[in-house]
């Protein structure tokens, strides 16, 4: 795991380490997930396992991206399962049986996703309102048109659509080629981009960013407008990849995507947000989902064992383990029962 | 994807606040004008007292429930002693439900008929319903309770006959013995329960092994869960020689996962659905294990409900069967009663089951 040790001072050595801290923990649990696996639940890990969980995991790194995006203002998106839903039930409906239409359909869904995303932003951005009671609304307005379009019901995918969300180029799943890019880019874009550097520094502190001169409300609703164009990315992917989904897909998406930004090291606070490691902590929560089911122990314990590593994996980032060691063995001879602080 | 149990709460709580809020606009009632006063022409179920008639689904979300609903419509409209009709869908969220009941109840409604889907969560509102004075029929999941005190009539559908007719096609069609993976809906799910007991009720254990989680692996009927669930046990299982299903046309998003690892898709036996049919006709021959059985996946047990509540509220005569015996509808083997029947110029999310064709199902999905 990661070794901090505070005898190195230096503030852009200290910076590089908790850059990478977030990745480096994300990845050491998947690593250990990985490994668990192969000892406890080899099945979980067999090329079928991972070639079929790939997809869904590449979904849910997408649509987490999004979500990090917002996270990284001090905001949180709760309007993840309207968005992903409406996304699919457009596709579905308005390209239903047409493989023509579904280039037209995705456009449109894109236009309705920016205009959620600027509805977000406006009420989030512009009148400050609070972000777990703007987007709890929009979800709701989400859902009504999901309701208006499809009654509920859900249609069929294209055959092209999910030719291309199942497909894959030498072996690597279309999907996993689709997150990659969106990590790609999004990271780019807010690492090296001036735009992004300032997106980054209006999350980490808006006052000091609307000091220098940031259009501080701008770049809260970007952070919006821009999840909205990574949730229709996954919810294009996940109509293709499942040939019959329901009309209330997304739900199971919302927590999701925060977990995987609170594995991935992203403060719910704002600031740095750490996007390679919001994609790894998906395929973490996704792969997590694999073993629990290639255990095959009773649905109870399932869910025990999924709780239980979720908290392993989010006490591997929170807990301050330099500071653990220096107080355990500051105690000197006597033995530490508990390390209460 | 990873859910906490209380964090799913708290999605849970958020979706149905949406859910709630959407549902102001969107409840849909229709009405059926009544055209004459005599009932002369319409089924003996038709009596001639005036009522109106409430139709309440606990979750109204897929095509399977929306040919339902058509088909509860339409035995509505043989009776033109129902005056006026409204539906309500629960969207999957057990409060609102509840709400929908006790809304029909409070505006007045002579009869109705509940898709009780939160099972005994549900009781409390058909028992209100009932003490109002409404004739109260739930409908093919058990609410609890008993009959002429808690609700009018049950309705149910037999699932252990289901899971019985399974295993008699299992019995004689891998007559060796074999692994069985059972897939059903959310875990402890009354159907689930009942088919396995009719399954365990016809195989001998020394033969037949069941594979997976006891009783069945939890799908959820959702596809994403059930692509996922079928890969998992595909890594997992050299061997699964038939997989019994309660809900057919969720598979074919997951089938396609025995190609990826090279094995050949088994027998299968579940309820039938044109996407379904089409998928084994595009697939048999790639496949040369893969046989289909299915049973009838029961639409028209809306249609025995409707006939019940009607007969009760307006004078006319019940129907006599209690309880819906889905017929055994497709067998690719024996080809009786009917063979593998797949309409590939009609939409897959029909079910040439049910009474109405499916020319009129596919209007409806327009």
């Amino acid at each position: 795991m990661t070794t901090t040790t505070d005898a190195v001072p230096g503030a852009a050595r200290r910076d590089r380490l908790l850059l990478s801290r977030g990745l480096a923990t994300v990845l050491g649990a998947l690593v250990l997930l990985i490994l668990a696996g192969v000892v406890v639940a080899p099945s979980s890990v067999s090329s079928g396992a991972i070639q079929s969980a790939l997809p869904f995991a590449a979904v849910l790194a997408i649509v987490a991206l999004g979500q990090t995006l917002v996270v990284m203002q001090g905001g949180i998106d709760l309007s993840v399962p309207g968005s992903v839903s409406l996304v699919i039930v457009i596709i579905t409906h308005e390209a239903y049986g047409d493989d023509s239409k579904v280039l037209p359909a995705a456009l449109a869904a894109l236009v309705v996703a920016l205009g959620a995303g600027l509805v977000n932003g406006l009420l989030i951005g512009r009148l400050g309102l609070n972000a777990i009671v703007a987007t709890l609304g929009t979800n709701a307005l989400l859902y009504a048109v999901v309701l208006r379009i499809s009654g509920g019901t859900p249609r069929q995918t294209t055959d092209l659509l999910a030719g291309v969300a199942n497909g894959d180029v030498v072996g690597i799943p279309n999907a996993v080629l689709f997150a990659t890019g969106a990590t790609v880019v999004t990271t780019l874009v807010v690492k090296k981009t001036v735009a992004g550097r300032r997106f980054e520094a209006v999350g980490a502190n808006g006052r000091a960013a609307w000091a220098t001169g940031l259009k501080v409300q701008r770049h809260r609703a970007g952070g919006y407008v821009g999840a909205q164009v990574l949730y229709w990315l996954g919810g294009l992917l996940l109509a293709g990849i499942l040939n019959k989904p329901t009309a209330y897909q997304g739900d199971a998406y919302l927590l999701a995507s925060v977990a995987a930004v609170v594995l991935g090291g992203t403060s719910l606070l704002g600031g740095r947000g750490n996007l390679a490691a919001t994609a790894v902590a998906a395929l973490f929560l996704t792969q997590l989902d694999q073993f629990v089911l290639a255990l095959g122990v009773d649905f109870a314990v399932k869910n025990l064992v999924q709780a239980a590593a979720f908290a392993i994996g989010v006490a591997l980032y929170t807990i301050d383990w330099g500071f653990l060691r220096r107080k355990l063995s500051g105690s000197g001879g006597s033995a530490p029962v508990t390390a209460t602080p | 994807m990873f859910r906490p149990t209380s964090a799913h709460r708290l999605a849970a709580a958020s979706g149905a606040v949406a859910l709630m809020l959407a549902a102001c606009g969107g409840s849909s009632s229709d009405t059926t004008p009544a055209s004459g006063s005599t009932v002369a022409g319409a089924p003996s179920w038709c009596g001639s007292k005036k009522i109106t008639l409430g139709l309440t689904d606990g979750f109204g979300g897929n095509s399977w429930r929306l040919v339902t609903t058509a088909a509860a419509k339409n035995e509505i409209s043989k009776c033109p002693s129902v005056t006026d009709f409204t539906y309500a869908d629960g969207q999957g969220d057990t409060q609102k439900a509840i709400s929908d009941i006790q809304g029909l109840v409070a505006k007045g409604v002579d009869a109705l008929v509940v898709f009780p889907d939160a099972g005994n969560a549900i009781l409390p509102a058909l028992q209100s319903a009932k003490q109002a004075g409404v004739v109260t029929v739930p409908y093919r999941v058990n609410p609890g309770g008993k009959d002429g005190q808690d609700y009018d009539i049950w309705v149910g559908a037999d699932f252990v006959t289901d899971g019985k007719n399974w295993a008699n096609w299992i019995t004689k069609n891998l007559p060796n013995g074999g692994n069985m993976l059972f897939l059903s809906g959310p875990a402890g799910n009354s159907q689930g329960l009942d088919e396995r007991k009719g399954l365990e009720s016809v195989l001998d254990p020394a033969k037949y092994k069941f594979i997976g989680a006891r009783p069945f692996e939890v799908t959820n009927w959702d596809p994403a869960k059930t692509q996922q669930v079928l890969s998992a046990a595909i890594a997992k299982y050299p061997k699964i020689d038939v997989i019994v299903s309660d809900f057919g046309p969720s598979l074919v998003g997951a089938l396609p996962e025995f190609a990826k690892s090279g094995r050949s898709i088994p027998a299968l036996v579940t309820s039938d659905g044109n996407v379904l049919s089409c998928f084994w006709a595009k697939n048999k021959a790639a496949n040369p294990d893969f046989k289909l059985f299915t049973v009838a996946t029961g639409n028209d047990n809306a249609r025995l409900a409707v006939d019940w509540a009607v007969a009760l509220a307006t004078g006319g005569t019940p129907p006599v069967a209690k309880v819906f015996d889905a017929p055994v509808f497709e067998d690719s083997v024996s080809s009786t009663p009917h063979p593998v029947t797949c309409k590939s110029n009609l939409p897959g999310d029909i079910y040439l089951s049910a009474q109405m064709p499916g020319e009129e199902q596919a209007k409806l999905l327009k």
